[in-house]
């Protein structure tokens, strides 16, 4: 399979410094949330500075089964934008922005935390902003700090944003990369693992050529225990073969074991032709219910 | 709803008016082959939810003559008064003989769930004409037919 030398994001532990490398948004969220559903289930604080604002990012992680609300009440959980962490007025420092990691490890350790999980989205360092050229300086010390400590960072980086040379540059001073595994990717269609819920993403057109890679796909979902979603919001066509493989899939698995099919409502048409809107433990989601 | 839409013989819609759409077709093609029924269903005034149905009505023909038949095949769509008429077809197995045969008899074999099955299912008519020379599989999708799809519930 594809997963090739990445670190799966369930795999990491305390102390790594990850580099996170992600195709699109919905990537971005779905590797993101599981690193903070992980996080927060081992009682660790987690800390998310993300490209978006703060009430978008929380109400994505929301949307793929984290408990948003306790967490930030009961300070668990953090979620901020780039700027007065890593950005002081569009400007980049890397000395200010090991500063802030350092307050935020020491803030960690006073409230009682076990240990800390930061994200950060690096996407600021997409636009004109000044000291951009200090990243793999400020990458260098997040290394150092974190070696033998409780805390761990994982740094998102857009492939299709950062140049082949910054992401080769950066990723030297991580001690993983991580990526969603993913069983086909083309022009036309993607198939990968989701993580948060867990299951698999198919996004784009899918035909009987690809039943190959979507029965390794529904495969290896299936050997993870509890509940699976097939999200489909993002494919615009799936043909009989497909369908039928993935209706088999969920029918052959057992009644305690839940499956959700999101899509849209021509996707999902064919699925209640199949039969799937009538059978036990399988739920069909249109997307224009979210 | 019939288990079965109402097969129609020969093709005498189609007679003498040329096709808005010719296009031939093998397993690499299947998307743009997708891609033009889509903008043609569209075109001829089909709702968006019939236009999925033809385009999945057209692929699985197609898809059959692909897998099961000659391994490629020609498409020909019609705008009729009401609504669009397709032809799929197919030269037949590769070579003569006992394999043509079974290939043929896969290629039409309606078994639920399956390719033609899910045909008849979505298309306000369906008829196949077989003869030793090929293969031609027509759908028709009426622009009033309110067909199948149906917004699911949760």
């Amino acid at each position: 399979m594809a997963v090739g030398a990445d670190a799966q994001i369930t795999d990491l532990t305390a102390d790594d410094h990850a580099c996170l490398t992600f195709g699109e948004p919905e990537e971005l969220f779905d590797l993101t949330a599981a690193f903070v559903r992980d996080g927060l289930a081992c009682g660790l604080k987690v800390v998310w500075v993300s490209d978006s604002a703060p009430q978008r990012a929380t109400s994505e992680l929301a949307r793929r089964g984290i408990a948003v609300e306790s967490a930030l009440a009961a300070g668990q959980l953090a979620a901020a934008e780039c700027e007065g962490r890593l950005l002081s007025g569009q400007e980049f420092d890397a000395g200010r922005a090991m500063e802030w990691l350092t307050r935020q490890m020491a803030a960690c350790q006073q409230e009682g935390f076990p240990g800390l999980r930061v994200a950060v989205d690096m996407g600021w360092a997409l636009r004109p902003v000044t000291g951009v050229e200090q990243l793999p300086d400020f990458e260098e010390g997040v290394a150092a700090a974190l070696a033998g400590t409780a805390v761990s960072v994982l740094c998102q980086y857009d492939r299709e944003g950062f140049d082949p040379v910054t992401l080769a540059t950066v990723s030297a001073f991580h001690t993983r990369s991580v990526a969603a595994a993913t069983y086909y990717a083309d022009a036309m269609l993607r198939i990968c693992r989701q993580y948060a819920p867990p299951g698999i993403r198919l996004a784009g057109e899918i035909d009987y050529r690809y039943t190959e890679p979507l029965a390794l796909a529904l495969t290896e979902a299936i050997r993870f225990e509890g509940d699976i979603t097939v999200n489909m919001t993002a494919l615009t066509f799936i043909d009989g073969s497909c369908a039928r493989m993935i209706v088999d899939a969920a029918r052959g698995l057992a009644a305690s074991r839940a499956v959700a099919l999101h899509c849209h409502p021509g996707i999902a048409a064919t699925f209640v032709l199949l039969g799937a809107g009538d059978m036990a433990g399988v739920s069909l989601v249109s997307t224009h219910d979210r | 709803m019939t288990d079965e839409a109402p097969v129609e013989t020969g093709s005498t819609t189609a007679r003498g008016e040329p096709p808005v759409l010719d296009q031939a077709f093998d397993g690499d093609s299947l998307y743009p082959l997708r891609a033009a029924v889509a903008a043609h269903g569209s075109q001829a005034g089909l709702s968006e939810g019939r236009t999925r149905d033809l385009v999945l009505a057209v692929h699985e023909l197609a898809a059959n003559a692909v897998r099961h038949g000659a391994g490629q095949g020609r498409l020909r769509l019609w705008a009729t008064p009401d609504g669009v008429r397709c032809e799929v077809s197919d030269d037949g197995a590769d070579g003569d003989g006992p394999d043509a045969e079974a290939a043929d008899a896969a290629l039409w074999h309606v078994e639920p769930g399956h390719g033609l099955w899910l045909v008849r299912r979505i298309a306000d008519g369906v008829s196949v004409q077989s003869d030793p020379s090929g293969t031609i599989a027509a759908v028709s999708f009426r622009l009033s037919a309110p067909g199948p799809t149906a917004p699911p519930r949760r």
